[in-house]
């Protein structure tokens, strides 16, 4: 061969050698999001599916970011939850914690982590209230009087003020004159409105809401007498099928406990603050024997799962 | 080793008295596990000079000023005070700074290190590692010509002005002007009688011009010598004393957790005591070492001295001393800062052989 | 050093420096004319002062936190501390309150990162003698957080919260055992 063709040919293998390694760094640096497996994280209603998903898509787009999952998220209304869950729309779970009780006892749903908010981390309490100057000042002096409860399915906003009224001696069904449960959204918040402005006499007041007003404004400590207060239980639960890999699992527990105040995500353009959106102060890995207590409350109250007709 | 040595049965002594001495001290009143603590008595005494504003730590030790004195009267007594320096001055100063670092962020200098090991605190197995590969590294270096040169007898003074200036904080002591603060609170607020303190820390100065002891020299003496030097037997007296008693007066609690002035951070724990192992090899001795040496007139350690104490005052105001909970940002800061200085020292000032 | 006129003068002079410095020090009363001494008395006396103000201002600040607190209501307690809380961010007097509150509530763990937050701004309150004391509080928190959380850490190894929470446990013990701070 000729030097001049030599070094053509030279030249033209250093190009596609040049070009094949370029080519490969910058498709190295895509992430090939077809590949990702895509599973569904079935996230449990407060009050409407916007706000949920307003709460929790930017959790779950950082969830996806870190195990490398298409995570999708789905809003659940709470007495639907069972029956979707069973019917295998969703892989992961976040509700309340009797929902996460009732699903581990019926399914054996795994349990991951617990949300943190508030005072008492992850845990909180329910209060039995009364309006400031209304008379009712201890707990016995519910007697014959209206109350308001939260939804029948919250720990906080029933069940345990249901149970801490069975263990004084009170039986709602037969000691009040009547008790309700609002209707619509915004059931917490309506039950606090509802003793302050009068319609009702005591309501069953989930301590979280309570300081969440507070500091909002909406009410002050001034405004209510605390009657009592019920011991404090787990809070929302995040948890999984029981099919799921459990290294899976264990990632997506680190990846919530490794979740800081400034972790952000990209959301339409715009960085959002994961736990800020999530209304969360972070995560705690709990036991599930730490949720012994809403099963005994679960228990005398004869509420789900334990329930006996 | 020679039983007959007279000097063998006095750096015995020297080591059996400043372990018993330093475990008393604690009983006396000094703080847990800190009954002798060089570092941690400059910081309290720069503090009590208004060198930092941490209410904590303030108050004049008067074990501090009995080394020194003690040193300085003994050497006169035995004709050995000899005023000399002049070798590199200025890093010897820095070193000063960098040795308050490095036992800042452990919290302790080597003699609290050991006392801390023998009451049962296994935190400090990391800083024991971490000095004795400060003073392997240090070894190496001086064995690869890195030297900060030797001191020539001086004409002048200049031996005198330290022990003057603790002559000076005697008088502080006794008189107690208005200006040198005193804690009400914190691990400063707690002292043995001041009587007391004065002379243990004459005692242990004398005896330790005269045994020439130092923690550090006794690593060094038996990673060169073994048990043939003199020194590690010092050491192990120290270390014997102190662990009776520890034994006998209830404050020996093996344990890694819930140790008094502790923290977690064991790697820091190593880097810190790694610093002063390795600067203390190559200015001479560890920093109690440093105060003997000030008080016998070595106006090079003198330089050592007031660079601890600058350096007791940086620790507290710049956040660099490691608490309880851990070892700060800043502290991990001036550690790295401290051998990136030893290091450039030992290229700056290294006689190679062309 | 007696060679010449110089060295005997340099002496003279020196002998002179020495008395007046005796003489100044051997005739000085504190508090007279412009002394410099006297404030440097006072400063002592000024921030035992500010210390007690201090000390006065959290309690009257605070006390209608504890007023709640010795009346039962701890929640209504709890509330008022996040009102004072949000006024006064970072002051470590909030933060052992709500550790004390939270103890009593029950929340365990909350109490003791409570406790530590408000230590490691201020460790007044794990000294023996200081007015703000609770050391025999935060010992009895530590007792119980060794038992019952440590067992629980101790039979639950890979439990990252528990672990968190018996370091806390750990920083309390090791703060009351003293040591340098």
């Amino acid at each position: 061969m000729r030097p001049g063709m030599m070094t053509i040919c030279r030249t033209s293998i250093y190009f596609m050698l040049t070009s094949i390694v370029f080519s490969t760094l910058l498709l190295s640096g895509c992430k090939d999001t077809k590949k990702r497996p895509v599973m569904r994280i079935g996230y449990m209603n407060c009050n409407n599916e916007q706000e949920t998903m307003q709460r929790f898509l930017p959790l779950t787009r950082y969830l996806s970011e870190k195990l490398d999952v298409e995570f999708v998220a789905v809003p659940v209304d709470t007495h639907d939850f069972e029956k979707r869950f069973r019917d295998g729309e969703f892989t992961f779970t976040h509700t309340n914690s009797l929902i996460y009780i009732i699903l581990r006892e019926n399914y054996k749903l795994g349990l991951i982590a617990s949300d943190k908010r508030g005072n008492f981390g992850a845990r909180t309490g329910g209060a039995i209230i009364a309006r400031k100057g209304s008379g009712i000042t201890k707990l016995s002096d519910i007697r014959g009087k209206r109350m308001v409860f939260g939804p029948m399915l919250a720990p906080t906003g029933y069940l345990a003020e249901y149970d801490l009224m069975l263990r004084s001696g009170i039986d709602p069904e037969k000691d009040l004159a009547y008790y309700a449960i609002p209707s619509g959204s915004y059931k917490h918040e309506k039950l606090v409105y509802g003793v302050l402005f009068g319609q009702y006499d005591v309501a069953a007041a989930p301590l979280l809401d309570l300081e969440v007003m507070t500091r909002e404004g909406k009410i002050a400590p001034d405004d209510f007498v605390i009657l009592a207060q019920t011991p404090i239980i787990p809070y929302c639960t995040f948890g999984a099928d029981s099919k799921t890999d459990p290294k899976l699992i264990d990632k997506f527990r680190q990846a919530l406990l490794d979740l800081k105040p400034s972790d952000t995500v990209e959301i339409n353009g715009e960085r959002i603050k994961v736990l800020k959106a999530a209304w969360a102060d972070g995560y705690e890995e709990l036991l599930d024997s730490d949720y012994n207590i809403i099963r005994d409350m679960a228990r005398r109250v004869n509420m789900p799962p334990y329930q006996k007709y | 080793m020679n039983l007959r040595d007279r000097h063998f049965w006095i750096i015995l002594a020297t080591g059996a008295l400043l372990g018993t001495l330093g475990v008393l001290l604690a009983v006396w009143g000094n703080p847990e596990n800190s009954g002798i603590c060089v570092s941690c008595f400059i910081e309290n005494s720069a503090g009590a000079l208004g060198f930092h504003d941490n209410p904590r730590m303030q108050y004049l030790r008067p074990e501090l000023i009995g080394f020194v004195l003690g040193a300085a009267v003994s050497a006169i007594a035995a004709r050995e005070f000899r005023s000399r320096g002049g070798s590199a001055p200025l890093p010897r100063l820095v070193s000063g700074i960098f040795l308050m670092v490095g036992c800042a962020v452990f919290i302790g200098c080597p003699i609290k290190l050991f006392l801390r090991l023998t009451a049962g605190d296994l935190t400090a197995a990391a800083g024991v590692i971490g000095l004795v590969a400060g003073v392997w590294a240090g070894l190496r270096g001086l064995s690869n010509g890195v030297e900060l040169g030797t001191h020539q007898r001086e004409q002048g003074g200049s031996g005198l002005l330290v022990p003057a200036f603790f002559a000076l904080l005697l008088l502080f002591l006794i008189f107690r002007p208005g200006f040198v603060l005193s804690s009400d609170k914190g691990s400063a607020a707690q002292y043995a009688p001041r009587a007391i303190s004065l002379g243990v820390g004459l005692l242990l100065g004398a005896v330790a011009q005269r045994s020439r002891f130092c923690i550090t020299g006794s690593v060094r003496d038996a990673m060169l010598m073994g048990l043939r030097s003199y020194m590690p037997w010092g050491f192990l007296a120290f270390c014997g004393a102190a662990v009776m008693f520890n034994i006998g007066t209830g404050r020996f609690h093996p344990g890694m957790f819930g140790q008094p002035g502790s923290h977690p951070d064991h790697i820091w724990s190593f880097l810190g005591m790694g610093l002063v192992g390795w600067i203390s090899v190559i200015i001479g001795g560890c920093p109690f070492r440093q105060l003997i040496k000030a008080g016998e007139g070595d106006a090079d350690a003198g330089l050592v001295v007031l660079g601890m104490f600058i350096g007791g005052a940086l620790v507290q105001s710049w956040g660099i001393a490691a608490t309880a909970a851990g070892v700060s940002f800043y502290g991990k800061v001036a550690v790295l800062a401290g051998f990136t200085f030893l290091l450039a020292t030992s290229l700056l000032c290294r006689e190679r052989i062309a | 050093m007696f060679k010449d006129r110089f060295d005997r003068l340099l002496w003279l002079l020196l002998a002179v420096a020495i008395t007046a410095l005796l003489i100044l020090l051997g005739t000085h009363s504190p508090g007279g004319g412009n002394d410099h001494s006297a404030t440097g008395l006072n400063k002592a006396l000024e921030r035992e002062m500010a210390y007690q103000a201090r000390v006065a201002l959290l309690q009257k600040l605070y006390a209608p936190v504890e007023n709640l607190c010795k009346s039962g209501d701890l929640q209504g307690a709890l509330f008022r501390l996040d009102e004072l809380a949000r006024t006064y961010p970072g002051e470590a007097h909030s933060h052992i309150l709500k550790g004390e509150i939270l103890h009593q509530l029950g929340a365990r763990e909350e109490a003791i990162a409570s406790y530590v937050q408000g230590i490691k701004l201020s460790g007044d309150y794990i000294d023996k003698k200081s007015p703000l004391s609770r050391h025999d509080d935060i010992r009895r928190l530590v007792d119980e957080g060794l038992k019952e959380i440590g067992g629980r850490a101790k039979a639950n190894p890979g439990n990252a919260s528990l672990a968190a929470a018996m370091k806390n446990v750990y920083y309390l013990q090791s703060r009351l055992a003293g040591g340098c701070e």
